[in-house]
């Protein structure tokens, strides 16, 4: 085992370790705090496969600005055991006999399939660079890149919509 | 490409106007004229005429499919504003966004039916929701506007969440997000990646048109969200998507058509029975609409559990038919202010034109001969057969048709026999003619559908 393999098991199992800790926790903001962990070993993930500049982004984008948002809302909302509704045991036992079914068919779909070896390129290589990136960005994908700025200047102008007072 | 540059640049245009002019009618004759605009680019692109040339590396093309869905989708928005857009201004204040809004949607409506990639799939999918989603809840004092925006934007992320998922186990299987490229290995044996992401992309995109059992949110989102805005949603942009649905499942999966024929048989069926069997109990028109859209998805849906030359002919008909049915009955449905079946009482005797246009457009969702629902039916029910495979969703299939007939005749019967006071209305004449036009466009097509359908091949 080296020490890719040994960083690989490690990130994992707090990844995973800190998911369940997500949902089962009863308290949001603990739950918060578990889901930042669970960025930060994502991120290591990323680092792995030599994507070093996701990893930043996800770090900075995902386990920063948004974890901090979401901090401030359930600080805001004041959350407590009164306000939580009350969940049916049928409705629970339905969510879970629905989330196992796609749990199933998700193991068994990914149980026995190759991976692509030359797409995840473990040692060496400097595939996941910003200089490589960019110029993927502007000469592959320019043109979805130049579409989604639509999309965000169509989500601007929704938010002064729902956002500003009349 | 004529029509995206060109819509996405009077979305832009639009968002200035609405500080740079006070006026309102202006506003609204500027987009008209945009609209205008957009239908002869695009009639030109299918004359061969373009103005960009733009490499899109195969991500984007337009062919005849694309092109004449868009000049449809063009056609119904301009009809649609020309009849309701005054009364997006009593929605809120902010009319000119609004348009900047539809005219950003219709970028996403280009970009869903022309696609080559998922890349661009999911991009048109999301230029498409997001502005919907606050569209939805733009009647910010209407807490059922609220209501219906926040479960659209719940909803309509999650299934997002699951076609990316999708997405990403297709390219984990295949390595592209080119539709030729995953077509080409899946001919061989799937891997059950492949299978898992295929069906992810397809629960998630049942949800966006609302087959049944993905339906919960329609007729909420529907009822709330303000009438004008419901008339579009249900139309153009349910259009639209079906039109991405036929041609990622064609393009990607078509050869694999025979293993996923009878779930869309199974969800199809479901889709009918559940969306006419519900329409029959609903007292509200406008939630009785919101159920014969889910009704009429499911008859959509035949084109795709089919995927034969018939079924893509029919497709484009049943989508011009629909909407321009919807859009007449809606901006009808806008006037009134008591949206139940009685409200209707007497209706004929003091608006006998408009009485008489919105029959026309009940006849066809119905699917009476004469008119382009009957045509467009029948085109669906062609294409079922011609599969020589499950009959029985034929039969199921005509026998809800003949369930519709009862709900939409409710609306003529309190019409025209019913004694009623009728509601104040305020009806221009400009208004009176758009929907006589759109009525005679609906027997046109009733009549000669190879004007429409010669376009996807000369």
């Amino acid at each position: 085992m080296n020490i890719t393999q040994i960083l690989f098991w490690f990130l994992s199992v707090v990844a995973l370790f800190s998911a369940l800790m997500v949902i089962t926790n009863k308290n949001p903001v603990y739950s918060v705090l578990w889901l930042i962990v669970t960025f930060f070993a994502i991120s290591g993930h990323y680092i792995l496969l030599n994507a070093q500049f996701l990893a930043i982004v996800n770090i900075i984008v995902y386990a920063g600005a948004i974890m901090v948002l979401f901090l401030f809302v359930i600080m805001l909302m004041n959350l407590n055991k009164e306000t939580e509704p009350q969940k049916n045991r049928w409705l629970r036992m339905a969510g879970a006999v629905a989330g196992g079914c796609l749990l199933l068919v998700l193991v068994a779909a990914l149980k026995d399939t190759d991976i692509k070896q030359q797409q995840a390129m473990v040692n060496g290589g400097s595939i996941g660079l910003i200089k490589n990136l960019g110029k993927e960005l502007f000469t592959t994908y320019v043109v979805p890149f130049e579409i989604s700025s639509i999309l965000f200047l169509s989500a601007m102008v929704g938010a002064v919509v729902i956002g500003k007072k009349e | 490409m004529n029509a995206l540059i060109i819509s996405a640049l009077l979305g832009v245009v639009m968002m200035f106007s609405s500080f740079l002019l006070k006026d309102r009618s202006t506003v609204r004759s500027m987009a008209i004229a945009g609209l205008l605009l957009l239908l002869v680019v695009n009639v030109l692109e299918m004359n061969g005429v373009e103005f960009f040339n733009i490499n899109t590396r195969d991500m984007i093309v337009f062919d005849r499919f694309a092109l004449l869905f868009n000049t449809i989708a063009f056609l119904s928005t301009l009809l649609y504003l020309l009849l309701s857009a005054k009364e997006m201004a009593k929605v809120g204040v902010y009319f000119a966004d609004y348009l900047a809004l539809i005219f950003f949607i219709l970028c996403g409506v280009i970009l869903v039916s022309s696609f080559k990639s998922l890349l661009i799939l999911f991009l048109g999918i999301e230029i498409i929701s997001i502005p919907l989603y606050i569209l939805t809840g733009s009647d910010k004092r209407n807490l059922k506007s609220n209501e219906a925006a926040l479960k659209y934007f719940l909803l309509g992320t999650f299934s997002t969440g699951l076609m990316l998922m999708g997405i990403a186990l297709i390219y984990g299987a295949q390595g592209s997000f080119y539709s030729v490229d995953i077509s080409k290995i899946a001919g061989e044996t799937p891997s059950a990646l492949l299978i898992a992401g295929m069906l992810l992309l397809f629960f998630s995109m049942s949800f966006k048109v609302s087959a049944a059992p993905f339906h919960f949110w329609t007729p909420d989102v529907y009822d709330g969200a303000p009438t004008v805005f419901t008339s579009f949603m249900a139309t153009i942009v349910k259009a639209a998507v079906f039109v991405a649905f036929i041609r990622l499942f064609d393009e990607a999966f078509g050869l694999l058509h025979l293993q996923w024929q009878l779930l869309v048989a199974v969800i199809t069926a479901l889709t009918l029975f559940i969306g006419n069997i519900t329409a029959v109990f609903q007292q509200s028109v406008k939630r009785m609409l919101a159920y014969s859209s889910i009704a009429q998805a499911g008859f959509m849906m035949l084109s795709l559990y089919a995927m034969n030359a018939d079924a893509k002919e029919g497709l484009m008909l049943y989508v011009a038919a629909y909407s321009f049915a919807t859009i007449g009955i809606f901006a009808v449905l806008i006037k009134m202010s008591d949206y139940t079946f009685e409200g209707f009482n007497g209706f004929a005797k003091h608006q006998p034109l408009l009485a008489a246009t919105t029959t026309i457009f009940l006849l066809s969702l119905a699917g009476i001969p004469l008119t382009a629902g009957f045509l467009s039916k029948f085109y669906m029910l062609k294409a079922a057969l011609g599969t020589g495979k499950h009959l029985w969703l034929v039969i199921v299939a005509v026998l809800m048709a003949a369930v519709s007939v009862y709900y939409y005749f409710r609306v003529i019967q309190a019409m025209y026999f019913k004694e009623g006071e009728g509601q104040p209305m305020e009806v221009s004449k400009p208004f009176k003619w758009t929907l006589v036009v759109l009525a005679a466009l609906i027997i046109l097509l009733g009549i000669f559908p190879n004007i429409l359908l010669s376009w996807l091949y000369f």
